[in-house]
């Protein structure tokens, strides 16, 4: 075979074939994990004289800019023609741009956002992140709490939650108040009504609906084909039902008070061991270490699974969905409060508040600006925002009746479009907005939600912030979440679960331990 | 000649100005941020910035090194690594190979444009699609299977199936589209050959052995050497989408390390020094496998 004919126009062949080769490697290598720094759309100064209208200059000042970054949970966001912002803009006299970022990527986007040094004037922030920690320490955002008591709304922020969201003392940003005792227990109305089930007031109680969910045909069609509860990847029922069974709410007092983690009781282990056994019954559903928490919903909707354990409500919104499909009169769903169990009627708080809104002092650089930054959010605080951002326009989104709020939404993909996400940016200090229609379902969660108050179970560490945690919590959290979830499926056992706990305590547990009681000791 | 130098660009200046794009591509992208590398040695404060940031030197690669984790992640990502190199890089060969046989042309077109489409769905849509599938609540594969045969496979939260099924995922997206390169190569084979070997009697698998593999070989080498570079790349978005609770100790890679300590917990030199370790295993690599290509008398990259 004579090669050597072709070897000129053969290696024109493979220089071409390595230009494709090369291409297509360089291009591939930029999908892998190359999170380059995204970052966010250059934020202007607030030049508060760049546009003086020198008419009104005398009578009224000019808006203020600016940028503001709360999580969507939605990717159809509103943009600046929805009315909403544009009324914000004008009671609040603000140019404001919101920056949304989807809310499974909040917290990444944060620590980028921290370490790119463009930080939006306010920026909705976890108070425990260590990269937020680090910031506010540094000097990166403003301690707004001497200022507070000059804003009638603010002032009236919660003497203990303005602590608990406290770092060393100051408060680097205003929380967004959350219902203490949000947590209950959802069940499908028309399952209990066919099996003749009545409301579980003991964890006992609880189990026996689950299993006649599954076992005893709820929706009587004759098919082996529902289960009890469903939970996702997400563990919020795990941790809501360990403290049903006595569990610490994340941290307790053992019998020489001093504080120990949850899984340090042996009421944690009690609860495992239930958990264990509703899924050894199938009474939850099999995929639950798997299933993305987006599709969570799912299967209480479509009437595989009877039960919820998450906030009170999700009753409202899981009723909504399946009305959507079949509209009807009466709700599909009830509330419970959680079952008593053997140490007493206990349920999980919330921790008072979700996050907090931060001012950026590299945005926002003077004393004065400061304070007009704060007017800002003390105006969000009036009752008129609170209806805007939460609500909608008054007929437009939603309309009054007899004193509440009857919404005009209707799944309008328009009109939700026009609102996504904004109340993100809700404090909900101050005075109470009017309340929505006063559904019997609606009255159910008011009134679960208070009787909550009486049971819930703080959390003595909350206050406290570990450096220890703040370094090494994301993987100490992941040992024990994924301890609990093997040992629920029955891929380890107890010996295994005390490795877990063994693993823990060495990958800084201890020091972790040791720091909280030593802070827990300070403020006694 | 300074002025043969000038004369030289000045004829082909309009080449010159093609390539500009691409240049400017590497300096800006690629090599602009390299020097972000050196806050490996640094405990890097975001707010104290580059310049003020202490220097610690090999602080952050002992610590690594040291990790209780260090063992279990290098493990894990070899295997994967492996796994890679011996299942997914022969697969579009062998693919192209058949390819190549199929004597109708539209035919062959068809197949070809038909296997390219998985590349194009995003990886998040992938994961989604396993999920559906194999979930052992109402999965369709594990619906089939318990109806055969009475029992689930739980494919999603067992550790052993975790890298099976990673690999077979890459297959399914990329194996059409890796196809591209070795169908180009094949397409540049010297027709006459194989008639000359036609003439000589050589069935349809000699003529691959002796024809259609020794002219593609070099092609396979190069690419393999690529590979090798990026034998540590396993792959973020697609770890970090299949990893759960339950399969996370054979499913931590370096690439998700790198974004757990790195992303969610801040410590930004900390996974530097990882990312730079692992790149230097990959220059090492191609280093490496370059040199042997050479001694076994193939062409290499450079």
């Amino acid at each position: 075979m004579n090669k050597k004919t072709n070897k000129g126009k053969l290696k024109a062949g493979w220089l071409l074939v390595l230009a494709v080769a090369m291409l297509l490697t360089a291009c591939s290598s930029n999908n892998g994990g190359n999170t380059q720094p995204s970052n966010s759309p250059t934020t202007n100064p607030p030049t508060e004289n760049a546009n003086a209208n020198t008419d009104d200059v005398e009578v009224k000042e000019d808006p203020l800019k600016l940028d503001i970054m709360i999580a969507a949970f939605s990717t159809d966001l509103p943009d600046d023609n929805s009315p909403i912002i544009k009324a914000l803009e004008e009671y609040t006299n603000t140019d404001v741009n919101v920056q949304f970022v989807p809310n499974s990527s909040y917290p990444d986007k944060v620590n980028i956002t921290l370490v790119s040094g463009e930080i939006p004037h306010i920026m909705v922030v976890d108070r425990n992140s260590a990269s937020f920690i680090n910031a506010a320490r540094a000097g990166a955002f403003w301690d707004v709490g001497p200022y507070l008591k000059d804003y009638p709304n603010l002032a009236q922020a919660h003497e203990v939650t303005l602590n608990n969201t406290s770092i060393d003392g100051k408060n680097y940003g205003i929380y967004r108040s959350r219902v203490l005792g949000r947590m209950g227990v959802t069940l499908n109305v028309d399952w209990m009504n066919n099996l003749g089930l009545s409301a579980p007031t003991t964890i006992d109680e609880f189990y026996n609906i689950l299993k006649a969910f599954k076992e005893d045909d709820p929706d009587q069609n004759g098919k082996d084909d529902t289960y009890g509860i469903v939970v996702s990847k997400y563990s919020g029922p795990w941790d809501i039902m360990q403290v049903w069974f006595g569990a610490p709410n994340k941290w307790g007092e053992d019998e020489n008070g001093q504080l120990l983690p949850t899984h340090m009781f042996p009421e944690y282990r009690e609860a495992l061991k239930f958990f264990r056994q509703l899924y050894e019954e199938g009474l939850v559903n099999e995929d639950f270490a798997v299933m993305d928490s987006a599709a969570w919903n799912d299967p209480f909707v479509n009437g595989k699974a009877g039960a919820f354990v998450d906030v009170a409500d999700n009753a409202r919104r899981l009723d909504n969905a399946m009305q959507e499909k079949a509209p009807r009169d009466t709700p599909y769903t009830d509330v419970f409060q959680a079952p008593v169990g053997p140490k007493g009627h206990r349920d999980m708080p919330t921790s008072g508040y979700n996050g907090m809104l931060a001012i950026s002092k590299s945005s926002v650089k003077t004393e004065e600006e400061l304070k007009r930054v704060l007017k800002f959010l003390d105006q969000l605080n009036d009752v008129e925002m609170k209806l805007l951002l939460e609500r909608g326009v008054e007929g437009r989104h939603y309309e009054m009746v007899d004193g509440h709020i009857k919404s005009l939404i209707n799944d309008d993909p328009a009109l939700l479009k026009e609102i996504e996400s904004l109340n993100q940016m809700l404090m909900y200090i101050g005075p109470e907005a009017p309340s929505i229609e006063q559904t019997p379902l609606n009255e159910k969660i008011n009134a679960v939600q208070k009787a909550n108050e009486e049971i819930v179970v703080g959390n003595p560490a909350e206050p406290l912030i570990s450096e220890v945690y703040a370094q090494l919590g994301q993987q100490m959290d992941n040992i024990i979440a994924d301890a609990r979830i093997q040992y629920i499926v029955g891929q380890i056992d107890d010996a295994g679960l005390d490795a877990a706990i063994e693993l823990w305590k060495k990958n800084g547990g201890d020091d972790y331990i040791a720091e909280i009681n030593e802070l827990y000791q300070q403020i006694k | 000649m300074n002025a043969a130098w000038i004369a030289k660009l000045k004829k082909d200046r309009f080449l010159y100005l093609l390539l500009l794009p691409g240049l400017l591509y590497f300096l800006v992208f690629k090599y602009a941020p390299m020097w972000g590398v050196l806050i490996s040695f640094q405990n890097f404060q975001p707010f104290l910035g580059f310049w003020k940031s202490e220097w610690i030197g090999f602080t952050h690669f002992e610590n690594f090194f040291a990790h209780p984790d260090f063992f279990r992640l290098l493990r894990n990502t070899l295997i994967l690594g492996f796994y890679d190199l011996i299942f997914f890089f022969p697969a579009p060969i062998i693919i192209a190979l058949l390819l190549n046989e199929i004597r109708l042309a539209y035919f062959k077109r068809w197949i070809q444009t038909l296997i390219y489409v998985p590349h194009f769905i995003s990886m998040v849509i992938v994961a989604s699609m396993t999920y559906v599938f194999l979930t052992t609540q109402d999965g369709l594969v594990n619906e089939i299977i318990f109806n055969l045969t009475g029992k689930k496979i739980n494919f999603l939260a067992d550790p052993s199936w975790f890298r099976p099924m990673i690999i077979l995922q890459i297959m399914w997206k990329e194996t059409g589209w890796g196809t591209i390169i070795f169908l180009a190569a094949l397409a540049s084979v010297d027709v006459e050959q194989y008639e000359a070997a036609i003439v000589d009697g050589a069935s349809r698998f000699q003529r691959l052995i002796h024809i259609t593999l020794p002219a593609i070989s070099s092609v396979i080498v190069i690419l393999l050497i690529l590979r090798l570079g990026n034998f540590l790349d396993t792959g973020f978005e697609q770890i970090f989408l299949m990893t759960n609770s339950l399969n996370r100790t054979v499913a931590d890679v370096f690439d998700t390390y790198v974004y757990f300590v790195g992303i969610t917990q801040g410590a930004f030199s900390y996974s530097t020094a990882i990312g730079l370790f692992k790149s230097l295993v990959g220059i090492v690599l191609i280093y490496g496998s370059n040199w042997l290509a050479k001694r076994f008398g193939q062409e290499g990259i450079y």
